[in-house]
């Protein structure tokens, strides 16, 4: 626990640094690389909160991903060209301010995630895997068949959303609003793994019934968790459009999904800071392999084969372990 | 005459044609430790999972306290009253022992859904997840993980998790298996010492502690109760005796 501590420190420092050296050196690109690797880490402490410390273990988080960004994408749709979105039952115009679009792809997230918790929930193991898939899909093929908002070939925004007082536009102010984020929802994490809430939704996943037995009210736990789960990525899939000023029905599918897994199952379940590392190391991946073959994910498959054979406990641990060595 | 707490009218369960509990009718009264006894496979296990609720029976009625819990999920029977211990030990394997007590003492002290207050910074909880986890000899090993504890200190536990719901009654399955002659003694006493508060639905492969502890004792084979009576009355059974004691004690 303390080595991880420890480690936590220096994956936010190693976070702040490179953004940092990518603005004293004129480098937007390492700015830029460095928030998506914040956005997907928050999409992954979400997933992890639901998959490594409920044993929750939902295929569909890309419609929770998806949705946030779409409701980012469509609100600056129509602030842009001044239409409304719905006229009843009451008018709903569009906006390009974020602090009008974080609430609601916020909402809608929850919202979203209540309503197939409810669902799912009632489900356990392959079941609940697939049914979550299947309310992702239905929404990528929703999206593929909307016509106003660009159907397959997705949703671009000229304009990043903007923040009163503040550039958006500049990466590194962009960047700084999305770490804000990352610090709060680690703060929210931390806060809940270590409440009451938290012991009961840990204790779920180690043995339901268990808990069952001292009256605790598994389903309720389980359907909360679920829905801060979905909120929080949700929230990354409005910052990813905002980051990309573009959004496609390719965030809705069934390989963000996997890949929000596999941000987590990299950097390793049930820690904090797994998702962040997972996804960097993702990023890395896919930057450097993907520079010499279309087929890089051929290696993140061998990779994420031998972890699991190897080194279950994710790319943190084999950190843990060099450090207490060098002790 | 003693009023029943806990009142079992004709309970039935079948798996197809196999009947697991046949119109089973027990009741427990306050102050008072009922033995149920039984050769293995008899049905005593599922009539526990049918009265908490995890196994749902065919017909037949379950009385708490004068309230018709027959309808309530498990959850809702626990929450108003029925406290378990599992017959293989069920426990939250990672936590430390005073967690696992924590946990049990969150749904009482309506603490469940406090989301951003540290758990570990409630003193009231924790001091009286210590005072269970003496009561059960378990202090000195409180914040050992529940995995890693013997046996016997899993089986402590979970009685341990069934005190800290402060029930209306105790269903135990052989909370004394595996246990060596002190640890046996001690749930005897602690026993003894909290049936005047909740009463113990008890099974039990032990004799010598059925016998010093039951107030009552049923006998259940083949799904059926085919005695009940005080440790006299069973022991003089000849019924008894052929299906299950099999010997003069």
């Amino acid at each position: 626990m303390i080595f991880e501590k420890f480690l936590n420190k220096w994956i936010l420092f190693f976070l702040f640094l490179i953004p940092v050296l990518g603005f004293i050196f004129e480098e937007p690109y390492y700015i830029t690389l460095t928030t998506k690797v914040v956005i997907l880490g928050i999409a992954g402490i979400g997933l992890n909160l639901a998959l490594g410390y409920c044993g929750l273990i939902s295929f569909g988080h890309a419609a929770f991903f998806g949705l946030g960004g779409y409701v980012t994408g469509i609100l600056s749709f129509h602030a842009l060209n001044s239409e409304l979105i719905f006229s009843w039952p009451f008018i709903a115009s569009g906006s390009s301010n974020m602090l009008v679009i974080w609430p609601i792809a916020i909402l809608s997230s929850a919202f979203l995630a209540l309503v197939i918790g409810l669902l799912s929930l009632r489900t356990t193991g392959v079941y609940f895997i697939m049914i979550t898939l299947a309310f992702a899909q239905m929404l990528y093929f929703f999206a593929i068949s909307w016509p106003n908002y660009g159907g397959e070939d997705g949703l671009s925004i000229y304009m990043r959303n903007s923040l009163p007082i503040v550039n958006t536009m500049d990466p590194f102010t962009f960047y700084v609003i999305c770490l804000f984020w990352l610090l709060l929802v680690i703060f929210i994490s931390v806060k809940l793994i270590n409440s009451s809430f938290g012991m009961a939704f840990q204790a779920i996943k180690q043995n339901e019934e268990r808990v069952k037995s001292v009256g605790i009210e598994t389903f309720k736990v389980k359907l909360l968790v679920f829905v801060i789960s979905g909120t929080i990525t949700g929230l990354a899939g409005s910052l990813y459009t905002d980051l990309n000023r573009f959004i496609s029905p390719s965030v809705l599918n069934w390989q963000m999904s996997g890949e929000i897994m596999v941000f987590v199952i990299l950097g390793g379940i049930a820690r904090l800071y797994g998702p962040i590392v997972g996804a960097a190391f993702f990023i890395v991946l896919e930057q450097t392999l993907g520079s010499y073959t279309e087929n890089w994910q051929f290696w993140l498959g061998l990779i994420l084969i031998l972890e699991i054979l190897y080194v279950r406990s994710g790319i943190l641990s084999l950190f843990e372990k060099k450090l207490k060595y060098e002790k | 005459m003693k009023n029943k707490i806990l009142n079992i009218k004709n309970l039935s369960k079948s798996y197809g044609a196999f009947k697991v509990t046949d119109e089973i009718t027990i009741d427990l009264y306050f102050d008072e430790i009922h033995a149920l006894i039984g050769p293995n496979g008899a049905g005593k296990s599922t009539l526990i999972k049918q009265i908490v609720g995890s196994v749902k029976h065919d017909i037949g009625s379950i009385i708490l306290d004068q309230e018709d819990i027959t309808d309530l999920t498990d959850v809702e029977r626990a929450k108003i009253g029925i406290s378990r211990t599992f017959q293989v030990s069920s426990i939250i394997p990672q936590f430390s022992a005073i967690d696992n007590i924590v946990l049990s003492l969150l749904d009482k002290s309506s603490k469940t859904f406090q989301l951003f207050k540290s758990v570990r910074n409630n003193k009231e909880l924790y001091s009286n997840a210590k005072k269970i986890l003496k009561e059960i000899e378990l202090l000195e090993k409180s914040d050992i993980s529940a995995s890693d504890l013997s046996h016997g200190d899993r089986r402590k536990l979970e009685v341990g998790l069934a005190l800290a719901m402060d029930p209306k009654v105790f269903l135990f399955d052989e909370p004394m298996a595996g246990l060596d002659e002190n640890g046996t003694n001690m749930m005897i006493n602690l026993f003894k010492k909290i049936k005047s508060n909740s009463p113990i639905l008890l099974i039990e492969h032990d004799m010598d502690a059925v016998f010093a502890l039951a107030d009552r004792v049923s006998v259940i084979n083949y799904g059926k109760i085919v005695a009940t009576g005080t440790v006299d009355e069973i022991r003089r059974n000849e019924l008894v005796r052929d299906v299950y004691l099999g010997y003069e004690i």
